[in-house]
């Protein structure tokens, strides 16, 4: 996206492109560790009723001392205005900005609303949140919401937890071609060899929860992510060898050119 | 039912999380969160839907009839 | 007062690259699916002007990909040569002599009826700069004129405000064409010699005010040769890539004009050649598939013939670049610049055809216009 290929978001710089979701984890222990192993600097998570029964079950405080920043997700909302009061709360709680824009009112597919995202985004923008939308891979709407001023696009790779990696690949590099903000596919990543090609595609970052919660050993899991995402930022900064077999010589083109000296 | 005790304490009843709640003490938040067991540092409140800052918990007393929800972080995508 | 190119358009920094790359990057540049500004670059540099059958090839398969195996066709014309300008490159400079005219109401429909007899649906209006005789509510009122006639209505004229723009647009303008002529601010200094054209700063912002007011596109170019044509080249490729990012619902156009040297006058400081003219056509082609690109009757017949289709969708020709020209064999040759292609309609036609191109003048319909502002 820039010039000097650094990924900043919301005015600040951050070494890791690997995001990851705390959701889905056997517990809180090999989720800490999990996220250590990833080495991601932004980590999402969901706001719920805290839990009477169990009043001890505190995820706050140990992602705090892990030093993340965190980024609270809208995830239950089913509207702009349930949103936009979930995006209030995240941020009283997580004293950062940052709010994953997550409306999803189909519970079975769970595919983001793009109207009520929009409108959400629009709002969250104004009352200075750093927005990053959840969205379905449309390059116009991911025009529109860099217009209202969100700090990425997070256009998904295919539904949440179905692991069909990157489905909507042809739709991603259209709005990496136009996007002048970072774009972070999330959702639907299931292998690292999958977030390796989303970087040499050209996204900024990716997001990944399911893929490494459910995994068979998700901090070993994490790590392998981490690395994958390494590699695809170094091998798109390294420029990628050209595919053979481009076109197929028909007569030639420039013989109108000959004879004017180079 | 509401009322004042022999000891001058509020006693009323509040819905805590969808739940029923007897809640004793001066209706201050803080006293609230010690009788579920929250840490104010770890929890987002709203009172009859309104987001309550944190800045802003303290001028809040609740009254009998109050619908508050405690939220906190649970894990997410 | 010299203002200084906005550092997203300066393309100092990729010059280095567009003066080394190697037939490898050139290749790779080729290859990808989404070109960037270093394949720009490389596409441009001295190396691939070896490679020029390669980047036909592939600009060929582009443009029928985006355009089909067709080419667009437009009129220029000359409503006005009036000009308070000082171009030090340009026909129309208040220091020549010949005398000036406009067109008056009665003179433009008979001008526009002769062009719809050749068939053209689209029609590029132009003037000089702002003048007394040719101002904006000229313009404005042969803009609406025109949209009576044609199809399309594009004017190439002088650098406007928003809300004249939106008038226009108003009025039945479809797109606005504006060349910077360069975009190195010392040489622009030292061309535009005195009039209002001397405001290098009013003009490269005007690309973004016609789309500010809603135009459907707006017509990019450099004027090569008058500045050194790679620096020129470079931060067109920037221009068109900023405006398309910021107004992304907008259309943009790019256009190759070459200088020529003047009997006796002007003569460039830099030579374009055809190959270099081929090698640039190519590289947009290949980085800006969608966009379409337009040479004008101020090239030969042999490299329009070869161009169209490879890279080139769009085109005049039987153009007149005097006012009042296509109703009277023009007595004298100070157009703005000298028709070299002079083929009428149906020799061209025939040319395209021979090549599997077919000629399309209509492209657009003044009913699509609704609701534009």
């Amino acid at each position: 996206m820039n010039v000097d290929n650094k990924f900043i978001l919301g005015g600040q710089e951050f070494q890791s492109r690997l995001l990851v979701g705390t959701g889905k984890f056997s517990s809180v222990e090999v989720m800490l560790a999990a996220i250590k192993a990833s080495g991601a600097q932004l980590v999402t998570v969901a706001l719920r009723r805290f839990n009477l029964e169990r009043p001890s079950d505190d995820l706050f405080s140990p992602l705090v001392r892990l030093g993340v920043t965190l980024v609270p997700n809208t995830s239950g909302a089913r509207n702009a205005a349930e949103a936009v009061r979930a995006a209030m709360l995240g941020r009283e709680l997580s004293g950062s900005r940052f709010v994953k824009v997550e409306i999803h009112p189909n519970p079975h597919h769970l595919m983001p609303d793009p109207l009520e995202t929009y409108e959400a985004c629009k709002q969250l923008a104004k009352a200075g949140f750093i927005v990053l939308p959840y969205m379905p891979a449309d390059p116009v709407l991911a025009k529109r919401l860099e217009d209202v001023g969100c700090a990425a696009v997070m256009p998904l790779g295919s539904a949440i937890g179905s692991g069909h990696g990157l489905s909507t690949a042809e739709m991603i590099k259209l709005i990496i071609a136009d996007s002048g903000i970072p774009v972070i596919v999330d959702a639907g990543i299931r292998a690292p060899s999958e977030a390796a090609a989303a970087m040499e595609m050209g996204c900024s970052a990716v997001l990944v929860n399911s893929a490494i919660a459910a995994a068979g050993d998700p901090v070993a899991m994490a790590a392998a992510f981490a690395q994958a995402v390494k590699a695809g930022a170094a091998a798109r900064q390294a420029g990628l060898m050209a595919q053979s077999g481009h076109a197929v010589a028909t007569s030639p083109l420039t013989s109108f050119l000959a004879g004017i000296p180079a | 039912m509401g009322g004042a005790s022999k000891w001058g304490a509020f006693f009323m009843n509040i819905m805590v999380n969808g739940n029923k709640h007897d809640h004793t003490g001066s209706g201050s938040l803080d006293t609230l969160l010690m009788e579920l067991g929250a840490k104010p540092d770890a929890v987002a409140i709203m009172v009859n839907d309104q987001v309550i800052p944190r800045a802003d918990r303290a001028g809040i007393t609740l009254k009998d009839g109050d619908c508050v929800e405690v939220l906190s972080f649970m894990g997410g995508g | 007062m010299i203002t200084e190119l906005p550092v997203e358009l300066d393309p100092s920094s990729w010059l280095a690259i567009a003066n080394s790359a190697s037939e490898t990057d050139v290749h790779r540049a080729m290859a990808t699916t989404s070109p960037d500004e270093a394949d720009f670059a490389a596409l441009v540099s001295p190396v691939a002007d070896g490679l020029l059958e390669d980047m036909a090839q592939r600009a060929k398969h582009l443009t029928e990909s985006h355009f089909g195996r067709t080419i667009s066709l437009y009129a220029p014309l000359y409503l006005s040569d009036y000009c308070p300008g000082g171009c030090a490159y340009c026909g129309f400079a208040a220091d020549r002599t010949q005398p000036r005219r406009r067109l008056e109401r009665d003179e433009m429909i008979r001008e526009f009826k002769a062009l719809k007899a050749m068939g053209f649906e689209e029609v590029l209006l132009l003037t000089g700069e702002r003048s007394p005789k040719a101002d904006f509510p000229y313009l404005s009122d042969a803009v609406a004129e025109a949209a009576k006639h044609f199809s399309a209505v594009a004017v190439e004229a002088f650098p406007m405000t928003t809300p004249e723009y939106r008038e226009l647009a108003a009025a039945g303008c479809v797109g606005v064409t504006l060349y910077q002529e360069t975009y190195e601010p010392v040489q622009y200094q030292a061309l535009h010699r005195w009039g209002p054209k001397r405001d290098y700063a009013n003009r490269l912002d005007a690309p973004s005010r016609v789309l500010e007011a809603g135009m459907r596109y707006v017509g990019l170019g450099a004027l090569l040769g008058i500045s050194n044509p790679m620096f020129d080249t470079l931060a067109l490729y920037r221009h068109a890539r900023l405006l398309r990012r910021q107004f992304w619902q907008s259309g943009i156009t790019i256009s190759f004009p070459r200088v020529c040297p003047q009997e006796g006058g002007y003569q460039p400081p830099f030579l374009v050649d055809e190959r270099f003219l081929a090698r640039i056509i190519f590289a947009f082609r290949i980085c800006m598939p969608d966009v379409p690109l337009v040479v004008s009757t101020r090239e030969n017949a042999k490299f329009r013939d070869g161009i169209a289709g490879v890279g080139v969708s769009k085109m005049s020709i039987a153009s007149r670049t005097t006012v009042g020209g296509y109703c009277e064999p023009a007595t004298s040759p100070d157009g703005q610049f000298q028709v070299i292609d002079d083929r009428d309609v149906a020799t061209f036609f025939t040319a395209l055809r021979a090549k599997g191109l077919e000629p399309v003048f209509k492209n657009w319909d003044r009913v699509y216009n609704l609701g534009l502002i």
